[in-house]
């Protein structure tokens, strides 16, 4: 399953999985091999998404007279079924085709499913437990398990001391290989059917050339057929994924889903409208961080737990035991337990040093800047505004929600339309989201330049979109079928609205609302028969009533009166509005005398 | 004039004093005003009105609301009146009279000479039109055809108290018998407050 359906939002855009991120986004793409097109007309039928852990290399190929430039991406070989399976559940990154969204996941979700031994890349970290005490022993280096026999010298067992037993070693060291050497059929050994997942090798980029034997790990030329060393029948990246597409189900090109494709080798995008450098960029950059296996890692435990407590357990062995590398030569029983305390403290801190090394490392421990920052500005939201507390809280936590929000540099330069329809799509999410409810509360309207107060405050100051961007952006909603709706009143206000909100709903309201008043006495003595004319309102009164802002009430009272349902009185309490019983007959269901 | 002049409802409703901005809210609004005029106006056997006198009663001001229809928006209903119907107004119900029109009968009236243009106008709560065909109806109804009759005789006339166009305003009666004349139903003669009258 290389390519997925995709769940989109109400904006058109790829439901995201919690955490993932977005890493770029590029229009004007083309997608060959393959029967995809993309029709604007239906984009909920027609987007596809690509996991990024699924992609095992991406070439680039420069534009050529009249063809576009365009990027390979050649997808993983398939394991099994059980593998699939699981990679459809994990979906770290996504790859939208309609608008190309590149996401990035840094979820924790699939953790179990991860044998702790393959997620750490190192040539040789195979164990073996001993049958006696159950402690789990490195192998030794030494130790070939296609050469060794029951007369080869085995160490004891580090906690107990006794021997163990040759198969138990010999069992841990294929086992260990195996699960380093991906394309090993399925058949070779019984430690696949663990399906163990391919994180810890597959994903290495660049030319896949060197074959591993499948048996003593030795990394052959790639045009021998048999391993130099051992002999063993060798299987190429080429070959193996040709052996592999046996077992999946043959490739279904549907002429009008293509959600269902299995990519035969590789896909390629076209980049007809450039951008294809940057995006090659980011998706290589992607491709080398592999975030995805960070979400198989646990957490990097904040500098604070270990420093200030360094005898706790939980963070210690959550960072050791993935990593069990390191040859433990001697250390049994407390000593040895204290000391392995000691090295994963050690281990800890190099961590949290590396992450702040590089860049990229930063990124990886993004998890926790991430909520730092946000903890910070829901403080800073909370203390600087002397407004309501309410109000700033809403603030702060839409913030946080428009982190994955999309941003002037995420895209690539120049293409200004690009930006502006995203933004487009940002306002709408951010519209009608129902956590925060913006539109709901204020009665299904407001002002254009409420919304842009709003929205450029939950940015927190940081890729503020322009007044002129942001009408922009909001007059695409209808173009891009999104389900908000820009309006133009009368008097030239903008607002923005749900896209089956209508003038007829509101009048419907009024109209309500104006029976009512003739059925409920006023409350001062009115010289007028307010059984028959009921009560004027004012714009305040019915901004009250319906949610709206003031300005939009007076709005929708004047398109009311626009159109002969309401008519006016002006007096010195200001602006009132009546139903319009000059043109509509008084209905008189009670047959009073004419004064 | 003994009776109170029955006012609609819409006269005790807030919004009716306020001129309307919507096109077709305000065509019903004038035609609300004029009818409404029109009715007063023969309720009170009155065929001129000054809006300057209107204004203080109770016409154009509700006392009980507090609420006044002010010079410039009684000018702007008696406008309305007096374009015909082609033209967007109310069928030629009113005529502005020229400023100090001479030959005022009604004390009443008197001082209306004066005011400035578009001060008085007449209210056609008939048109002269309407009124000649009543005249000519009731001199055949009475068989006074080929009679000679003073302009005195018709408005206070005993044969005439029955008659609706007893105690006419004399311009009025003068305008419907010219009508009358054009039609080539009648011959008036005689001096300016002396005139006589034959039909045929």
């Amino acid at each position: 399953m290389f390519f997925k359906a995709l769940d989109l939002t109400t904006a058109l855009r790829p439901l995201l999985l919690p955490d993932e991120t977005l890493l770029f986004v590029q229009d004007a793409v083309g997608l060959y091999e393959g029967v995809c097109y993309v029709a604007t007309e239906d984009p909920r039928k027609y987007s596809v998404a690509i996991d990024l852990k699924e992609i095992d290399r991406v070439e680039y190929q420069a534009s050529f007279l009249k063809s576009s430039p365009k990027i390979t991406i050649h997808p993983k070989p398939q394991k099994n079924k059980a593998d699939k399976s699981r990679s459809a559940t994990a979906s770290p990154a996504l790859f939208q085709q309609s608008a190309l969204h590149l996401a990035q996941s840094l979820s924790t979700l699939p953790q179990s499913n991860i044998p702790q031994s393959s997620s750490s890349p190192k040539p040789v970290n195979a164990t073996w437990i001993c049958p006696i005490c159950s402690f789990s022993n490195p192998l030794p280096s030494n130790f070939d398990p296609t050469t060794a026999s029951a007369a080869t010298h085995l160490p004891p067992c580090l906690a107990c001391g006794i021997k163990p037993p040759f198969t138990t070693v010999l069992k841990a060291a294929i086992s260990a290989a195996t699960s380093r050497d991906s394309p090993v059929p399925p058949v070779a050994s019984p430690a696949t059917s663990h399906s163990f997942p391919q994180p810890g090798s597959v994903a290495l980029p660049g030319p896949g050339v060197s074959v591993p034997c499948p048996r003593c790990t030795f990394v052959n030329h790639p045009s021998l057929t048999e391993c130099e060393i051992c002999g063993a029948p060798l299987t190429s990246a080429g070959s193996s994924a040709n052996a592999n597409r046996v077992d999946s189900p043959a490739p279904i090109f549907e002429q009008s889903h293509i959600a269902n494709t299995e990519v035969s080798e590789s896909i390629k995008l076209s980049f007809r409208a450039g951008g294809e450098k940057t995006f090659h960029e980011r998706l290589k950059g992607a491709l080398v961080q592999r975030k995805w296996l960070l979400q198989n890692a646990p957490p990097v435990p904040p500098p604070s737990q270990a420093t200030s407590s360094p005898g706790l357990p939980s963070g210690v062995t959550a960072v050791e035991s993935p990593l069990p590398s390191t040859p433990r030569s001697s250390g049994v029983g407390i000593a040895g337990l204290e000391r392995r305390g000691l090295e994963a403290r050690k281990k800890n801190e190099m961590v949290i040093g590396n992450a702040f090394e590089d860049l990229g490392a930063l990124m990886a421990s993004a998890k926790q800047i991430v909520a730092l920052a946000e903890s910070l500005a829901r403080e800073s939201g909370m203390t600087s505004s002397e407004g309501s507390a309410e109000a700033s809280a809403v603030l702060s936590e839409s913030a946080a929600a428009l982190g994955m929000v999309t941003t002037k540099d995420m895209l690539s330069s120049g293409s200004e339309s690009l930006y502006l329809s995203e933004l487009a799509r940002d306002l709408a999410e951010y519209l009608t989201d129902d956590r925060k409810g913006i539109l709901q509360r204020e009665g299904g309207i407001m002002s254009l330049i409420d919304l842009w107060a709003v929205f450029n405050r939950s940015r927190n100051g940081v890729e503020l979109a322009s007044p002129s961007d942001f009408q922009k952006a909001a007059e695409l909603w209808e173009k891009l079928k999104l389900p908000v709706r820009l309006r133009r009143f009368k008097s030239g206000l903008l607002v923005v609205q749900r896209y089956d909100w209508s003038d007829e709903k509101t009048i419907e309201k009024i109209l309500d609302w104006m029976e009512e008043l003739r059925r409920i006495p006023p409350e001062d003595f009115v010289p007028w028969d307010w059984s028959l004319f009921g009560r004027a309102v004012t714009a305040q009164e019915a901004a009250h009533r319906f949610k709206w802002s003031v300005g939009v009430a007076s709005e929708e009272l004047e398109m009311a009166e626009d159109r002969g349902i309401l008519c006016r009185e002006e007096g010195i309490e200001g602006l009132r509005f009546w139903r319009n019983y000059l043109s509509v007959p008084v209905s008189d269901n009670l047959s009073r005398l004419i004064i | 004039m003994t009776l109170p002049f029955p006012f609609p409802r819409e006269h005790n409703w807030p919004p009716f004093f306020t001129p309307q901005p919507n096109t077709t809210t305000r065509q019903d609004q004038l035609r609300k005003w004029s009818d409404l005029i029109q009715s007063w106006c023969r309720h009170h056997r009155q065929y001129r009105l000054s809006l300057i006198e209107a204004v203080e009663s109770p016409l154009f001001f509700n006392a009980t609301l507090r609420k006044r229809l002010d010079i410039r928006e009684a000018r702007a209903v008696v406008d309305w009146m007096t374009k015909s119907e082609e033209e967007g107004g109310g069928g030629r119900r009113a005529e502005w009279i020229p400023d100090a029109g001479g030959g005022l009968s009604s004390g009443v009236m008197g001082s209306a000479q004066g005011q400035g243009p578009r001060a008085v106008a007449w209210i056609w709560w008939k048109r002269p039109e309407e009124w000649a065909d009543l005249l000519v109806e009731w001199v055949e109804g009475t068989g006074q055809r080929g009679s000679v009759l003073t302009v005195y005789e018709l408005i206070q006339g005993e044969g005439t108290a029955s008659q609706e166009f007893h105690g006419m305003d004399t311009d009025v009666m003068l305008r419907s018998l010219n009508v009358l004349v054009k039609r080539g139903k009648a011959q008036i003669f005689g001096g300016e407050g002396q005139e006589g009258v034959k039909f045929f």
